[in-house]
């Protein structure tokens, strides 16, 4: 009985199949470039732009897709931080067609917001290139970005407009008050 | 009476004046953010670049509870350094679905390379490291998180370079339990990064 059952469950685990690949094996080749990228002095409400570009070497034209990716802290550059939010970082193509032995660039674009928060930081995050594959085994290079933000210069110039507005608006005020005695005493 | 005109145009006058420049004043700071210098390095101009010399693993029929290794079993697959930088690399695995209606059947990856009903494992071993992982036989389970393929924590290794290669093989842990008739396809993503 025993015997039998084990036998029934191995006919009816026996039809899983993995399908085989009918194509000839074939290599993943492609290279990407710049392998890493710094961003110095990007002030909040700055944006910066860079081009990262794919080398297709293989012989068949593959769709290549770029996402993001936060390392953690042990896989980070000493001293950065993991970037606040990936959606800041845009990709002009988020998907790309190569064509065989061809190469195609992509415009990445980094946009801090305007909170002074995000002032003087030291950022890592990883962008990560692909081709579409329905192997089992895929490859997938990261381009490491660092950004460092630059220093406050919204609180600066929002306190020396707020110092400025102030004094002109004494000043009226001292204005419209004389004009107003002179007025009087006529 | 005309006096008293001239005094209220020349109040209107100063508030005018008054709140245009208070508007410039105010606008100033929105300004000055766009400015500045902003500096891009493209660090050396580097190529990134891996290969493998071969990505599909045609299982065919497959039973439960069984283990299937690549043939020859460490030495499957070969992963080359290209490019002119010298690199790390990772592994990551994910859940197996059925291809028909990915949505509705998958075998979740263990966490630890063990299996169970509708749980699978997947481990890897590299050629020549004959005592990593948790059983010290140099195979190391592929889990869905994102780990260390060459070099990794506690070994001697160090990044590849340009040139350098890796042959792996690796392993499949089927299902104690798995609804059959169905084509399951899995996937295994090997990913560098610059050192």
């Amino acid at each position: 009985m025993l015997w039998r059952t084990a036998s029934v469950g191995l006919i009816a685990g026996l039809l899983v199949v993995f399908p085989p690949c009918l194509a000839v094996a074939q290599s993943v080749n492609f290279s990407v470039s710049p392998a890493e990228v710094r961003i110095s002095d990007l002030h909040p409400r700055q944006a910066a732009e860079f081009e990262v570009t794919i080398y297709n070497s293989g012989e068949l034209a593959r769709n290549f897709t770029f996402t993001t990716f936060q390392p953690p802290k042990e896989r980070r550059r000493q001293g950065r931080d993991g970037f606040p939010e990936a959606s800041w970082i845009r990709f002009s193509h988020p998907e790309i067609e190569v064509p065989a032995n061809s190469q195609a660039n992509v415009t990445v674009t980094v946009a801090i917001p305007p909170l002074h928060k995000w002032s003087n930081q030291d950022w890592e995050i990883w962008l990560g290139v692909a081709p579409e594959s329905s192997d089992v085994l895929g490859v997938e290079l990261w381009v490491r970005l660092l950004v460092s933000t630059g220093a406050g210069g919204l609180n600066v110039g929002l306190v020396a407009g707020i110092v400025t507005a102030a004094v002109l608006l004494i000043s009226g005020a001292c204005f419209y008050y004389r004009s107003g005695h002179k007025r009087r005493a006529k | 009476m005309r006096a008293d005109i001239r005094g209220k145009m020349r109040v209107a006058t100063v508030g005018v004046i008054l709140a245009v420049m208070l508007g410039l004043v105010l606008c100033l700071p929105a300004l000055a953010q766009d400015s500045g210098t902003i500096t891009i390095t493209m660090t050396g101009l580097n190529e990134i670049s891996i290969s493998l010399n071969r990505t599909d693993w045609p299982l065919g029929n497959v039973a439960w509870n069984t283990v299937y290794e690549t043939s020859p079993p460490i030495e499957w697959c070969t992963l080359t350094v290209q490019g002119n930088c010298n690199v790390n690399t990772f592994i990551v695995g994910y859940d197996a679905i059925w291809i028909d209606n990915p949505d509705e059947y998958k075998w979740t990856l263990s966490n630890d390379g063990s299996n169970g009903e509708h749980t699978y494992g997947l481990w890897f071993r590299i050629s020549h490291d004959t005592t990593r992982g948790p059983l010290g036989d140099g195979y190391v389970p592929i889990t869905k998180t994102q780990s260390e393929f060459w070099p990794y924590s506690g070994g001697s290794g160090s990044s590849l370079s340009p040139g350098d290669s890796k042959k792996f093989g690796l392993r499949l842990l089927t299902p104690t339990f798995f609804y059959s008739g169905r084509d399951m396809r899995t996937q295994i993503t090997i990913s560098a990064v610059a050192a």
